[in-house]
C-alpha cells in the first residue's frame, strides 16, 4: 500500500520496427517533385491557431497552435525586481522558456532551455517599449507543451501575442517564422522531421508593420541567393503571421470554438 | 463589521478597493447571503470540463479545467525491467509540476513549496485507490513491464489544485491507450507499426492490439473551506487565501473513501462537518463522473 | 476482546508513551517524544525577526524543517513539513508575535509506525518548552483499520503494513488544562473534538472512518492527559 515505491528502475521507450529494405521516407530526398509529410507545399506554413487571455492568473497570456507545436506563454508585471536588481531608469525584460517532460518524442527531464530563454529575450527586447515601466520587471514565461518543429518562432510569436495581451508598450508585434534548407530546396515553418535532417536553418523576428527585424539567425551552411530567398521567404510569412496575430487580438474575449 | 459598511459602496471601483482591503469582511458579507463573490450558492463547484487526447506525442492525455484552474496530464509509457518481487507488475511514477506559467507566485529555478507535496498527495491517492491493476501493465512476465510516467502540469493556479489534478489524471489513464509492441532478438521491447502489420513479423506481438486500461472505481475529489459554520465547496484562490482551513474528501465510485486530508488550519472539523463534507463530494462524483463519460464517448465518435 | 497484535496489545492500547522536555540546551525549546521504537527530537528556535517572502507580516510565521533518520528529503518529508507546519499553526496565537518566524526542526531518531503523530506530540511539547504562545495544545493518533474490520490504536510499522488502511488525526486538547503561560483566550467551546488534522492512507468506508474518530477521540484523551502531567 503506502511506501511501495522503490528507486525507479532504468527505462527505454520501446522504438519502432524498422523492417529491412523498406525505402526511406520521401522527406529525405533531393528530388524537387517530394511532398512534404503533411502534405504542405514547399512555401506553405502550417495552420495556426492563437489565443489570447488564456491563463487567468497571469497579466497576459497567448496559447499558440501550429500543427503539433503548443506553446502557451504567461507574462506578468511590470512588477518589482528582484532584490538583488540596481537600479534602472528602463524596465526590465526577463524571459523563461520550458519544455514540458512530454514535450518531445522521448520523455525528458523538463528543465528550462536556457539558448531559447536567452534568444526569446534578445527577439523580444527590441519590440518592447522598456522606458514605459521604469525600475520594475516584465516575466515572460513559455511552456512548451509538445513539440512538433519551428518552436522557437512559434515561442516568439506567441510570446509577443501575450504582452500585448498584458497591455505592455510595444512599437509592433513580433512575428517569427523560420526557414529549413533540405537539399535544394528550402521548407518554411519546418515540423521535427524535417528539422532533423536540415542542411541549414535560418530564423527571422520581425515587426511587419515597421519592417524591421529584431532577430535574425542562420546556421548551416547557406549560399547568398539562399539567404536572401530565404529571408524573402520569411518576410513574406511574417507579414501573414502578423496579420493573423493582429485579428487574434481584435477577436472578442468570448470567441467560439476554434 | 459596521464600521466598514458605508452608505459610499455604490461605484464598481470602491466595492473593488473594498475587497482587497477587508478581504475577510467582503466575503463573509457574502456568506451571511449564503452566495460567493463570483455568484455561486456555497455548495456549488464551478463549471467542470475535460478534454481527451490534448498531447499527441504522449501515449495518454486530458486537459481539464475547473473553473480558471487547468490542468494538462499526459501518460508517457516506457519499458523497464521489473523488480524481483513483482515480476509480473509494471510501475507507475506520478509527478506534478507548477511551471512560473501558472501563478505570479511561483519563479523560474525556485519551484513552488506546494509542487511536491501535491505530488505525493496524488500518488498516494491513486495507488491506495486500486484504480489501476499494476499487473495490466506487466508485458513478459520477468522481463519487462510498462513504466507508466505521468506528468500533471498545472497551467493555472486558481485554487482547488489537488481536485483538478486528480481529475486530470484519472481522463488521462481513462485515455490511455497501450500500443502494440513485440520483443526482438535482442531481448528488446520493440513497437510494432500498424501499416506494415501482418505477415511480415518474424515475432508474434506480446501485446497484441492497442488495449484500454481496465480501470476499476475511479477516484473523484472534493475540496471544501470550513469557515465557521460555512461550507464553501470548490474554493478558488482568494478564497483559499483568506479562509485557510481546507478539508479535501477524495471518494471512489463506490463510494468508499480513499482519502480524508485536512492539513490543520484554524477552524477544527466536527463529526457533522465532515459529513456535510462527504455529503457533498458524494453529489461532486456524479457531477464528474458524467463529464468524464460525456468526453470519452464524444471521443469514440470522431 | 481477545490479544491478537504481535505485540500482545489490545486493539484500544497505546504504546509505552514518552516525555522529556528540554533536552538540548542551545535550542530555545526542545523535547523527544517516544511511542514504543519510534522516537522524534523537536527543537524550536525563535521567535526571530522578519518572515519569510509571501509571509503574512502581520502574524507570527513557522517553519518546518524535517530531518529524517537517514537520506536525504523528498516528497514525504515536504509533505510531512507542510502538514505539521499548518498543524502547529494552527494552535498558535500568530498574533502576539507578529512579523517573527519560529523554526521547528524535527530530527526522526527511530520510525517504527504513527511518525507523524509523533512528531506533532513532540513539537507541541517542545513549542511549550520554547513558551511559544498556543491557544491549546494538541495531541495527535495513529488509528488502524484491520482487515477484518477491527480498529486498532498506535499501530507499529509492522502492524501498519498489513492493515486495509489507517488515519494519522490531530485533536486539540481539553481547554480546562492550565497552560504555563497562562495565556489561555479562548472561550469555553467544547472544541476537543474538532479535527485539527486528518491524513489517511488506503480506502475505507465513511463508516469506519466515523469509527476511527470516535476511537481516536476517547485515545487522545488519555494522551492529552500524559501530555498535561509531563509539561507541568
Amino acid at each position: 500500500m503506502a511506501g511501495k515505491r522503490g528507486a525507479t528502475p532504468a527505462t527505454y521507450s520501446p522504438s519502432l520496427t524498422t523492417a529491412k529494405g523498406k525505402k526511406k521516407p520521401p522527406i529525405f530526398t533531393d528530388d524537387a517533385n517530394w511532398v512534404r509529410s503533411d502534405g504542405r507545399h514547399f512555401h506553405q506554413c502550417r495552420p495556426a491557431f492563437l489565443r489570447i487571455a488564456t491563463v487567468n492568473s497571469a497579466s497576459g497570456s497567448a496559447y499558440a497552435e501550429f500543427g503539433n507545436t503548443k506553446v502557451i506563454v504567461s507574462v506578468f508585471g511590470p512588477r518589482e525586481s528582484k532584490k538583488a536588481m540596481m537600479y534602472s531608469d528602463v524596465g526590465r525584460l526577463n524571459c523563461n522558456v520550458s519544455y514540458t517532460t512530454f514535450a518531445t518524442p522521448s520523455r525528458g527531464q523538463g528543465s528550462d532551455n536556457k539558448d531559447f530563454s536567452s534568444m526569446l529575450h534578445k527577439a523580444l527586447e527590441g519590440a518592447i517599449i522598456l522606458e514605459s515601466f521604469p525600475k520594475t520587471t516584465v516575466d515572460v514565461f513559455a511552456l512548451v507543451l509538445e513539440s512538433g518543429g519551428s518552436d522557437l518562432p512559434v515561442i516568439i510569436s506567441c510570446a509577443s501575442l501575450a504582452l500585448a495581451d498584458a497591455g505592455i508598450m510595444l512599437y509592433d508585434l513580433v512575428a517569427a517564422v523560420s526557414v529549413s534548407c533540405l537539399g535544394k530546396n528550402l521548407v518554411i515553418d519546418p515540423i521535427s522531421e524535417e528539422e532533423v535532417y536540415q542542411e541549414g536553418s535560418f530564423m527571422i523576428s520581425c515587426m511587419p508593420s515597421r519592417n524591421e527585424v529584431t532577430q535574425l539567425t542562420v546556421t548551416g551552411e547557406w549560399s547568398t541567393p539562399k539567404i536572401s530567398e530565404a529571408m524573402d521567404l520569411c518576410l513574406d510569412a511574417c507579414s501573414k503571421l502578423g496579420n493573423i496575430m493582429r485579428s487574434c487580438l481584435k477577436e472578442p474575449l468570448s470567441a467560439p470554438e476554434e | 463589521m459596521a464600521a466598514a459598511s458605508g452608505s459610499n459602496l455604490s461605484s464598481e471601483m470602491e466595492v473593488d478597493a473594498f475587497r482587497r482591503l477587508f478581504p475577510l469582511r467582503f466575503h463573509e458579507r457574502h456568506l451571511l447571503q449564503s452566495i460567493r463573490p463570483d455568484g455561486r450558492t456555497l455548495g456549488k463547484a464551478r463549471d467542470t470540463t475535460i478534454a481527451l487526447g490534448a498531447v499527441t506525442s504522449a501515449n495518454g492525455s486530458a486537459l481539464t479545467k475547473i473553473g480558471c484552474t487547468t490542468m494538462l496530464a499526459a501518460i508517457k509509457l516506457e519499458v523497464m525491467t521489473p523488480t524481483a518481487e513483482s515480476p509480473d507488475e509494471g510501475c507507475i511514477a506520478i509527478d506534478f509540476h507548477m511551471p512560473p506559467i501558472c501563478s505570479p507566485i511561483v519563479r523560474p529555478g525556485r519551484p513552488a513549496e506546494a509542487a511536491p507535496v501535491l505530488a505525493k498527495q496524488l500518488s498516494d491517492t491513486i495507488t491506495s485507490s486500486g484504480v489501476i491493476d499494476l499487473k495490466e501493465l506487466s508485458l513478459v512476465g520477468g522481463k519487462a513491464a510498462w513504466m507508466a510516467y505521468l506528468d500533471i502540469y498545472c497551467l493555472d493556479a486558481d485554487g482547488s489544485l489537488f481536485d483538478a489534478a486528480l481529475l486530470s489524471a484519472v481522463a488521462a489513464f481513462s485515455h490511455l491507450r497501450i500500443p502494440v509492441v513485440s520483443l526482438n532478438d535482442e531481448g528488446r521491447i520493440v513497437l510494432v507499426s500498424e501499416d506494415n502489420g501482418g505477415g511480415k513479423l518474424e515475432k508474434e506481438p506480446v501485446n497484441k492490439e492497442k488495449r484500454k486500461l481496465k480501470l476499476d472505481s475511479l477516484p473523484f475529489s472534493l475540496t471544501c473551506i470550513l469557515h465557521k459554520n460555512y461550507i464553501l465547496a470548490d474554493p478558488t484562490a482568494e478564497e483559499e487565501s483568506i479562509m485557510e482551513t481546507l478539508v479535501t474528501v477524495v471518494l471512489d465510485s463506490s463510494s468508499q473513501l480513499v482519502s480524508l486530508y485536512k492539513p490543520g488550519g484554524p477552524v477544527p472539523a466536527h463529526t457533522s462537518a465532515i459529513q456535510d463534507c462527504v455529503a457533498l463530494t458524494r453529489q461532486r462524483l456524479k457531477e464528474l463522473q458524467k463529464i468524464l463519460n460525456g468526453a470519452i464517448s464524444d471521443m469514440e465518435v470522431d | 476482546m481477545e490479544i491478537d497484535r504481535g505485540d500482545g496489545r489490545k486493539a484500544n492500547q497505546l504504546r509505552p508513551v514518552s516525555c522529556t522536555r528540554a533536552v538540548l540546551n542551545r535550542a530555545h525549546g526542545s523535547a523527544s517524544w517516544s511511542q514504543g521504537e519510534t522516537k522524534v527530537l523537536a527543537a524550536v528556535y525563535g521567535p526571530k525577526a522578519g518572515t519569510k517572502k509571501n509571509e503574512n507580516p502581520e502574524k507570527a510565521c513557522f517553519e518546518v524543517i524535517w530531518k529524517p533518520k537517514t537520506g536525504q528529503i523528498g516528497k514525504p518529508e515536504k509533505e510531512c513539513e507542510m502538514i505539521l507546519k499548518r498543524t502547529l499553526q494552527s494552535i498558535c496565537i500568530l498574533n502576539v508575535h507578529p512579523n517573527t518566524t519560529t523554526s521547528i526542526i524535527i530530527q526522526v531518531v527511530n520510525d517504527d509506525g504513527g511518525l507523524l503523530p509523533c512528531a506533532i506530540n513532540a513539537a507541541c511539547a517542545a513549542l511549550v518548552d520554547a513558551g511559544i504562545p498556543l491557544k491549546h495544545l494538541a495531541v495527535a493518533i495513529c488509528c488502524s483499520l484491520a482487515k477484518n474490520g477491527r480498529v486498532l490504536l498506535d499501530p507499529n510499522k509492522s502492524e501498519e503494513q498489513n492493515m486495509k488502511a489507517f488515519v494519522y488525526l490531530a485533536f486539540p486538547n481539553s481547554i480546562q488544562s492550565v497552560l504555563p503561560e497562562g495565556s489561555l483566550q479562548v472561550e469555553g467551546e467544547p472544541m476537543e473534538h474538532g479535527i485539527i488534522t486528518s491524513v489517511t492512507h488506503g480506502v475505507m468506508s465513511v463508516d469506519d472512518y466515523l469509527l476511527c474518530l470516535d476511537k481516536g477521540r476517547a485515545a487522545s484523551e488519555k494522551l492529552s492527559v500524559f501530555l498535561r502531567s509531563s509539561l507541568k
